[in-house]
């Protein structure tokens, strides 16, 4: 092609052009972020219109919607958005950011995910009052989670336990932790890419108890972690997805969550959960209302709705995590349903006596992002 | 050329020139800024900050080799299953020309994602293929497909293998069987025909299906991810995680950045060692 200066000086005006436009782009959403007063999402009037919901797949039975839209006259567009904590973070961070939810007025996040968004200013506080019914038959043992010690921000949808789940034909004497780092099970275990799961575990099951842990203790776990990784022995790292491994044989045990062990046994009975030697972890998913969220009234209904013991016995009795409401046990008693039995929904004291409770490294922001990039190192091979 | 006609030629580029600014060239600008800032999530300034450079390319060199590996081995093995399958169509095909063309589209039909996901059944521990291969000891007793290289590198090689046939199959296609017919006149065997006659007319199509299979394959990270551990992980599964999970996004883009030139580089070797005329065509297209 013949050299054009007319096209080469076109194209230059374009290039000039682009980056004027971009620099008049003006704030992106990332530089911001400062606040210093959390709002309140106050309920104003009676609670009606639309309310959108963010949760997990497989937390609701499809009962609970449609009769909550009878009861109360809100229509409910309930999506099932959360796979992970960190993905659906990094969805909605911008509009976060920005101050708006993406027309979500309640998202369903686990303990530490509720903390970090806490801190960004991604979240508000409830308004106490209307809120009340729920928060009088939250159970004990929920009350008072160090990140949120008053309940201001958060309630528990459900709460659960992370330990191994195991196909005890195929691999019978899995009782530890330690267990899955034994050669006869080489590239059949699966560990979980949810850091403050994974790694928990497996520092409790060399004799470290996490809530005294120190980045040190993290790092040097994490490194036994990559080890295994990279000699074949942990086959590899999963989300939900180790439900599919499980099911066809390509895993023989892993450390997942207690529903889903409950849910892959209606195909195959093998399947269970099986509760560490060294103990378990114990999280909770939380509603939180986003900053921005157009409908708070109808988010309010809506907890003091899945909050009473009748309702939240027909959700507990699906997707068999620990009911967070008080009362719920009675109500499945009285329908006869195995949930109430069950050491999964109901856990005993003595059943969870060795289990801690979720969360993140210890120090400031710096250490906790040196620990996450080391366990991402040891995810993608490095 | 009057004025008048040079307006008409602009204005007929400007849609095109318009898309590729808001899709393009926009973005990259942001990517680029942004991959020079410092700072935590919540507070990146930007700040000249190169080193996001230089520490992308020594935190990630491991997975870099690793992806380069995978991208040229895929491209290479779908080469060897392209040529031949696309030789047969276009000479050997006959009134089944297009029904064999569709049968190579028609995956396509289905979702990239699905088709992956679907290859971990097929070669799941328990699935026929690691059966028959422990059969015939090409595998140990507890041995494995998924999670290694072979299903990665097997999976890229899958999914791309369509880019490679239909180039391949277009300047095969085109080439003037009379040529052919002269070179044996003039006694030359069937494999020196091919050698000194096909293989050359045909060279546009093998460049443009190799840039079109390895282009793709080195920015992927489906595959990696479904069908590999993490020992098997690539650039794209270490910028997800980069983006999503360390929520980094100044290290990301600056990897996005790397990789690209990297590809860019590695593209313009090879097209200089092939030659442009090759991609282009303008020199055969002359010699006919």
């Amino acid at each position: 092609m013949r050299k054009n200066p007319r096209v080469l000086l076109f194209a230059l005006a374009v290039l000039a052009l682009t980056l004027a436009l971009a620099a008049c782009g003006g704030d992106d959403g990332l530089s911001g972020g400062e606040t210093d007063e959390v709002p309140t999402a106050t309920a104003e009037g009676e609670a009606s219109g639309t309310l959108r919901i963010s949760n997990w797949p497989f937390y609701i039975d499809n009962k609970t919607v449609p009769e909550f839209q009878k009861e109360t006259g809100i229509t409910v567009k309930y999506t099932e958005d959360v796979n992970d904590n960190n993905e659906f973070f990094g969805k909605v961070q911008p509009l976060l950011e920005k101050g708006e939810s993406g027309g979500r007025d309640i998202m369903i996040v686990t303990d530490w995910m509720a903390k970090k968004m806490r801190t960004l200013g991604y979240l508000q506080n409830f308004d106490q009052e209307a809120v009340a019914p729920a928060k009088e038959k939250l159970v004990k043992s929920l009350q008072n989670p160090a990140f949120d010690p008053e309940r201001e921000f958060s309630l528990p949808w459900q709460a659960g336990m992370t330990g191994l789940v195991v196909n005890t034909r195929l691999a019978p004497d899995v009782t530890s932790i330690n267990d899955l780092f034994d050669p006869k099970y080489k590239g059949k275990v699966e560990m979980l890419t949810e850091m403050r799961d994974t790694v928990p575990l497996v520092m409790m099951a060399d004799g470290i108890d996490p809530a005294e842990a120190t980045k040190e203790d993290w790092l040097n776990t994490i490194e036994k972690i990559g080890d295994a990784a990279q000699s074949g022995q942990i086959r590899k790292f999963t989300g939900n997805d180790y439900t599919r491994d499980l099911a066809n044989g390509d895993a023989v045990a892993v450390i997942g969550w207690s529903g889903d062990a409950v849910q892959l046994q209606a195909d195959n009975p093998e399947i269970q959960f099986v509760m560490p030697d060294e103990g378990c972890m114990i999280w909770a998913d939380n509603m939180v209302i986003p900053v921005g969220a157009p409908n708070p009234a109808a988010a309010y209904a809506w907890m003091n709705y899945v909050y009473e013991p009748e309702n939240q016995a027909q959700i507990a009795n699906y997707n068999y995590y620990f009911t967070p409401v008080e009362g719920t046990k009675e109500v499945l008693e009285k329908q006869g349903s195995d949930a109430a039995k069950s050491d999964l929904v109901f856990p005993s004291e003595e059943y969870t006596a060795n289990c801690s409770t979720q969360d993140d490294p210890p120090g400031n922001e710096e250490d906790i992002a040196e620990v996450e990039q080391a366990f991402q190192d040891v995810l993608t091979g490095a | 050329m009057t004025s008048g006609r040079r307006l008409t030629a602009y204005a007929l580029l400007a849609p095109g020139l318009i898309w590729l600014l808001l899709f393009f060239v926009v973005p990259l600008f942001y990517m680029g800024e942004l991959s020079l800032r410092d700072g935590t999530l919540g507070n990146f300034y930007f700040d000249w900050n190169f080193a996001n450079y230089t520490d992308s390319l020594s935190r990630f060199d491991e997975q870099f080799l690793r992806t380069f590996i995978y991208a040229v081995v895929a491209t290479l093995i779908a080469l060897v299953i392209a040529y031949p399958l696309a030789y047969a169509i276009a000479f050997r095909g006959g009134r089944w020309k297009n029904a064999l063309l569709l049968a190579v589209v028609a995956p396509f039909f289905t979702t990239y994602l699905i088709r992956t996901i679907a290859w971990q059944t097929i070669l799941g521990d328990n699935g026929f293929v690691v059966d028959a291969l422990k059969t015939v000891a090409l595998l140990g007793d507890d041995g494995r497909l998924l999670a290694t290289p072979t299903a990665v590198i097997a999976g890229l090689t899958y999914n791309f293998l369509p880019f490679m046939i239909l180039p391949i199959y277009a300047s095969l296609e085109r080439i003037d069987i009379r040529l052919i017919e002269a070179a044996k006149d003039l006694y030359s065997s069937a494999h020196q025909a091919f050698l000194r006659v096909t293989l050359p007319l045909s060279m546009p199509g093998v460049v443009a299906g190799t840039l079109l299979t390895f282009i793709p394959a080195a920015g992927d990270y489906v595959n990696a991810f479904y069908l590999g551990s993490a020992s098997q992980a690539m650039i794209g599964n270490r910028i997800q995680g980069l983006y999503l999970v360390e929520r980094d996004y100044p290290t990301a883009a600056a990897l996005s950045f790397t990789m690209m030139l990297a590809i860019l580089i590695a593209v313009f070797i090879y097209i200089r060692f092939a030659g442009s005329e090759a991609l282009m065509g303008d020199e055969t297209e002359e010699a006919t």
